[in-house]
């Protein structure tokens, strides 16, 4: 789908180049003919516009996604193990092992924590 | 007033080639500054002090939800006259003036040289390379006053103010291609100088590192007038009240 | 904090906007309108547009975007803006700017050599 909206894009430019020159190649045809500049023909007009369409609606497909902005929709697909992490809340130093020393088995560090969470 | 007609080699070699140059020199300045910039180091210490002044907040505001003693505990680990965290930790004021920090220093002889230096020499070498030419017209009327603005290089006094000058047609390219450095490096980019000044305005006062001896003394003084009054005491009867009300 | 509830009574309560996606939503947002403004103004200077027809189409672009945005959001459009005005009007003049410029590049470029 957005390759789709690239070649849009792509060929719109060209396009759109495609006009200018025709538009400056008519404003020299005008001036060695000595006319004067009223308008461009109708054909360049109706290119260059609707490149111009083609290319905007392109770039808005490519710019990519816009993402719902009410919290909850985001709230909504998180997990209950991201929620449960919570550092400000994490406990390291525990005065209860003063209390009691001689049953305190220290924990081998971070590794096990996470595999009893499990 | 007549129609003027400029030559069409000034197209491909004047009016076309500053436009490419100031985009170029933009893509190009955002990589070199890319390059040079510098990350700045967090010290463990600045850290540390931080914390510590949000837990004391934390407790300054919600210490109504402790029973007294635990409030009592946590502020006198705080600001006991001996022990207090506030009293034992000695830190040095900070440092007042920017010039004396070698980091800084560099840090804006960096950004001097990544948007000044090049602005200078770009449009003086633009000045001098494609000095004199008109190079377009702007599709709309303007009043006379435009003219210093838009006709820098070409002083004549009949000229219609509508037509620009090699040199004015840099420095409109210089201020108009930002949102496309914008559009082209992503935001936040290098390129956008109006942004760099305006940091470098106001990144003086920022990026001065707040005094933790003035902020301790600041949190010691806040924590030890703070009054502790338990919200919970209440909250047996409030509890039965609103079930109560339920029933 | 449910941001989805929207009852009419009880207009006071605060909906939750998430911030990353107001900020991505905006990044997208500038992006169409940057390359709305240089495409359309290129498109102006093809055409040879001078004075105020040049703003008229300026404007028209401008409400064509929005129009483009509001197709491509669909009927629920407030899951992704906070306000379909402040869509049309925010960066109006910032976005002219850059118009401008494209304006009198590509109408140098075509009509007056």
């Amino acid at each position: 789908m957005s390759s789709f909206h690239k070649i849009i894009v792509f060929v719109g430019y060209i396009s759109l180049f495609h006009s200018a020159f025709s538009a400056a190649q008519h404003r020299s045809y005008l001036r060695i003919t000595s006319q004067e500049f009223t308008t461009l023909p109708l054909d360049i007009v109706v290119q260059a516009v609707a490149s111009l369409f083609a290319v905007m609606w392109g770039v808005l497909n490519i710019a990519g996604n816009l993402r719902e902005i009410p919290a909850a929709a985001e709230l909504n697909t998180l997990t209950w193990e991201t929620q449960y992490n919570m550092p400000s809340f994490a406990i390291f130093n525990h005065r209860g092992k003063a209390v009691n020393q001689s049953k305190y088995v220290p924990s081998s560090g971070k590794a096990e924590l996470e595999n009893t969470e499990l | 007033m007549a129609e003027l007609l400029l030559d069409p080699h000034i197209r491909f070699w004047v009016f076309l080639p500053i436009v490419v140059i100031t985009f170029l020199v933009g893509i190009v300045r955002h990589y070199v500054s890319i390059i040079l910039s510098s990350q700045k180091k967090i010290e463990l210490l600045q850290v540390q002090d931080s914390q510590v002044m949000i837990r004391a907040r934390l407790l300054r505001e919600n210490g109504k939800y402790l029973p007294r003693q635990s409030f009592a505990m946590r502020r006198h680990w705080f600001n006991n006259e001996e022990t207090g965290y506030f009293k034992v930790q000695k830190r040095a004021a900070a440092s007042q003036n920017p010039m004396t920090d070698p980091g800084m220093m560099t840090d804006m002889l960096k950004g001097n040289v990544t948007n000044v230096l090049p602005m200078i020499v770009i449009g003086g070498w633009i000045n001098w390379m494609f000095s004199g030419f008109l190079t377009t017209k702007v599709p709309f009327p303007l009043t006379l006053r435009f003219k210093p603005m838009l006709q820098r290089g070409v002083e004549l006094a009949y000229l219609d103010a509508s037509w620009v000058s090699s040199a004015s047609w840099y420095f409109l390219n210089v201020f108009g291609l930002r949102t496309i450095y914008a559009l082209v490096l992503g935001e936040n980019n290098a390129a956008d100088q109006s942004k760099v000044m305006q940091e470098q305005m106001s990144g003086a006062a920022m990026a001065m590192p707040p005094d933790p001896k003035a902020a301790f003394k600041a949190e010691w003084e806040a924590l030890e007038i703070t009054e502790h009054k338990w919200a919970l005491s209440n909250v047996e009867s409030d509890l039965l009240s609103i079930t109560e009300d339920k029933n | 904090m449910s941001g989805t509830t929207k009852s009419k009574d009880n207009k006071t309560e605060p909906i939750a906007y998430s911030e990353a996606a107001l900020r991505n939503n905006a990044i997208v947002v500038e992006y169409c309108r940057t390359s709305m403004a240089a495409l359309s103004g290129s498109t102006a200077g093809v055409l040879g547009l001078t004075g105020l027809n040049g703003f008229a189409f300026y404007v028209l672009s401008v409400i064509t975007l929005w129009v483009m945005f509001m197709i491509k959001a669909g009927p629920n459009w407030h899951k992704y803006y906070v306000s379909r005005q402040s869509l049309l009007t925010n960066g109006f003049f910032g976005a002219l700017f850059t118009y401008v410029l494209f304006w009198t590049f590509i109408y140098g470029m075509v009509h007056v050599y």
